[in-house]
């Protein structure tokens, strides 16, 4: 291989490098920087106050009721909607009547933007005269206060989310399952597999490495999730949607406290490799 | 040589007199869409050597374009309009430039003294006072007469109790659908300490402690507890205010869809240009208060400041100064917010101008002298950006069924928690 030869893949990558470094690791390092800084409120200016905001984040019982809001919804939305992805993608692997109509259809929430999705959804679950609440009191079912109660508004963000995500990740399953060689499904069937052993023991392994980048992807996605919290709920009702990416918005530009909000952007950095990590870590031991 | 050095000479000759007319631009961030173009077209007609560039954004976005931008030591926008309560958090920060060089004290005398002192941090001058305000009762005339109930004068003054009252009479389900389609009573800004805080402190209530940082013992007083008990009823218990915002309650009112609101005078300015899609007739009464409470008004506006990193503070300066007196302020007053000017000379016109002696324009006057009846300032504080956005999450939780006293003491607990960085 010519000298040449050598450095040309490097050249290729480049572009993509170059961008990593703009839009990926420049703002994180600067989030580093500006949580160990403060607006010194005697003297004027940006002070380096070390550790200072993250002692304020680790004391702050607002910052921890938000981590729990965030690890509940957490659980909840990735659980349901691996789930529920995996499902849509055995439907739409499956040869039904129909069910190239049903592949158009399911992909549709991809195309919508998630700004658009949420002022549609809050149109539907407004507690009076919302689509959502009309039918069901069709049915006779009283009318729900989907984002005005503390009891519904978390399920009502964690609808949307799903709404919009799981469209997505039913594509990469979908994909996975269909790289599954035939041959091997057939020759377990010849073994006397049935359907549920077939996906518990044949399908399922062969589909790990999809589960955990699907895994991985929705949760940082998940962890991510801002506008419908800022369009629908800003937080409550009595910060039951509080997730900490809304808390660290309103912390640097609603209050102006832009190292505190860095600190617990850095925190939930953190423990977002920390969750992937666990997600490796399970998903490995097992294979 | 000789040749080269004259033609070079006579090119920077040429040249000079077009750089010299180029003129300055600045860059004014505003807010809510006002109308600017013929204001800016006066200033720039007077002013030949300034361009001014005006970025609307929303309310809630002004804010945050300015935590953004002031806080990261960006030069632009040169010019930034600033509500009141926030003046001394951004002077806390070191954001504006002092402008007491700017202002005569002929300027000086001419603003309503409580804007002045809104305006003033640490004896600086930061925030010029550009606009003032008030508070009125909207009435639909038409649905009270439906209702047989009496239409109220434009100067009287009705308890909130009869507003609660009369709006139970008049929120109905029209269809029968079991939705309620006609409301009886809202406030314009739902959850905003602006057009709230008089619950409170009509009952005797503060709206901050003298330190400027302490609400414990003040947002959780009595006071409060009690006025906001009756804002819950009216979204709860009697439900005669809408729980969700979907349709704004001024929307609401202006289609005819609502009895009652407690508004701005800008919507007397917002009839008179949709006067025409607007089919119900309507009046004003004074600002309610409670049996057993005090009359106090909302009260406080816009201010113009100048950002301390600008690139061109003095030509920033002269359009300030401009707007915010004499016949820049009036300028804008009449064809730029419309909002109550905080000049006491524009400020007399409502009394003096015969465009206000009757009509829709004669509640112009009205609310020009309600803008004098016991106003309350909101709560001064650098933390003040804080204690909204708090207050703000307390009423919106209260609206939506919430115990009262436990949101606000949850309130107190988290603005306590915020204002400890202000305490040093």
């Amino acid at each position: 291989m010519t000298g040449r030869e050598r450095f040309m893949p490097y050249v290729f990558l480049l572009p993509a490098l170059a961008l990593i470094v703009i839009f990926n690791l420049f703002p994180t390092i600067a989030t580093l920087i500006e949580s160990l800084h403060g607006n010194s409120l005697v003297r004027g200016g940006r002070v380096f106050v070390g550790l200072g905001n993250f002692n304020r984040v680790l004391n702050d019982p607002i910052f921890w009721k938000s981590m729990q809001v965030t690890g509940l919804f957490s659980v909840l939305v990735n659980t349901i909607q691996v789930v529920l992805a995996l499902g849509l993608a055995l439907l739409a692997n499956s040869r039904v009547r129909g069910i190239t109509v049903f592949r158009s259809i399911y992909l549709l929430p991809v195309a919508v933007s998630i700004n658009v999705t949420t002022v549609v959804w809050g149109l539907m679950l407004n507690s009076e005269g919302g689509l959502i609440n009309g039918m069901l009191s069709l049915v006779g079912i009283e009318r729900q206060p989907f984002l005005i109660a503390p009891t519904h508004a978390l399920w009502s963000i964690i609808v949307l989310a799903t709404w919009k995500g799981v469209p997505l990740w039913t594509l990469f399953f979908l994909a996975g399952l269909q790289g599954i060689p035939q041959t091997v499904l057939e020759a377990a069937r010849i073994d006397g597999a049935g359907r549920w052993q077939c996906f518990r023991f044949v399908t399922l392994p062969l589909l790990r490495g999809v589960l955990l980048f699907v895994l991985v992807a929705d949760t940082v996605a998940n962890f991510l999730l801002f506008a419908p919290v800022l369009l629908l709920t800003k937080g409550g009702p009595q910060l039951s949607t509080n997730l900490v990416m809304y808390e660290t918005y309103r912390r640097g530009f609603v209050y102006g406290d832009l190292g505190v909000s860095s600190a617990m952007l850095s925190l939930m950095l953190l423990l977002v490799f920390a969750v992937i990590g666990v997600q490796f870590t399970l998903l490995r031991r097992r294979t | 040589m000789k040749q080269l050095v004259l033609a070079v000479s006579l090119l920077l000759l040429a040249v000079a007199p077009l750089a010299a007319q180029e003129a300055t631009t600045i860059t004014w961030l505003n807010c809510c869409n006002w109308p600017s173009e013929e204001v800016i077209a006066e200033f720039e007609a007077e002013n030949p050597d300034i361009n001014v560039e005006v970025e609307t954004v929303g309310f809630n976005a002004l804010f945050e374009q300015i935590q953004v931008r002031l806080g990261g030591g960006a030069s632009d926008p040169d010019v930034l309009s600033v509500d009141v309560p926030v003046t001394a958090g951004y002077g806390l920060r070191g954001w504006l430039l002092p402008l007491d060089d700017v202002f005569s004290d002929e300027d000086r005398a001419d603003w309503l003294p409580a804007a002045l002192a809104a305006g003033t941090y640490n004896g600086e001058l930061i925030s010029a006072p550009v606009s003032t305000s008030t508070q009125l009762l909207f009435i639909n005339s038409d649905m009270f007469e439906a209702a047989g109930i009496e239409v109220p004068g434009v100067d009287d003054r009705l308890t909130y109790e009869q507003v609660a009252d009369i709006a139970e009479q008049l929120t109905q389900d029209t269809d029968g659908d079991g939705v309620t389609d006609q409301w009886g009573f809202s406030w314009e800004q739902t959850v905003r300490i602006y057009q709230l805080q008089p619950l409170a402190v009509g009952l005797g209530g503060q709206s901050i402690g003298d330190d400027g940082l302490t609400v414990d013992g003040v947002i959780n007083s009595q006071a409060w507890i009690d006025g906001f008990t009756f804002y819950s009823n009216m979204f709860n218990e009697s439900m005669v205010a809408p729980q969700d915002d979907t349709i704004g309650t001024s929307d609401l009112f202006w289609s005819g869809k609502m009895g009652m609101m407690i508004a701005g005078p800008w919507n007397i300015n917002r009839y008179l240009r949709e006067a025409e899609n607007i089919e119900f007739n309507w009046t004003i009464a004074r600002h309610p208060y409670f049996e057993d409470g005090e009359v106090t008004t909302p009260t406080g506006s816009w201010h113009i400041g100048v950002n301390i990193n600008s690139d061109s503070p003095d030509e920033a300066k002269r359009f300030v100064q401009w707007i915010s007196t004499g016949a820049g302020a009036e300028a804008w007053w009449r064809r730029g917010s419309g909002d109550f000017p905080a000049q006491q000379s524009v400020l007399a016109l409502f009394q003096s101008d015969e465009e206000f002696d009757e009509g829709v324009k004669y509640f112009l006057r009205v609310a020009a002298d309600e803008a004098t009846v016991n106003p309350d300032p909101r709560a001064v504080s650098p933390g003040y950006l804080e204690y909204e956005q708090i207050l703000q999450d307390a009423f919106q939780d209260i609206r939506t069924g919430a115990d009262v006293e436990e949101s606000l003491n949850l309130a107190v607990a988290r603005i306590e928690s915020e204002m400890a960085k202000y305490r040093g």
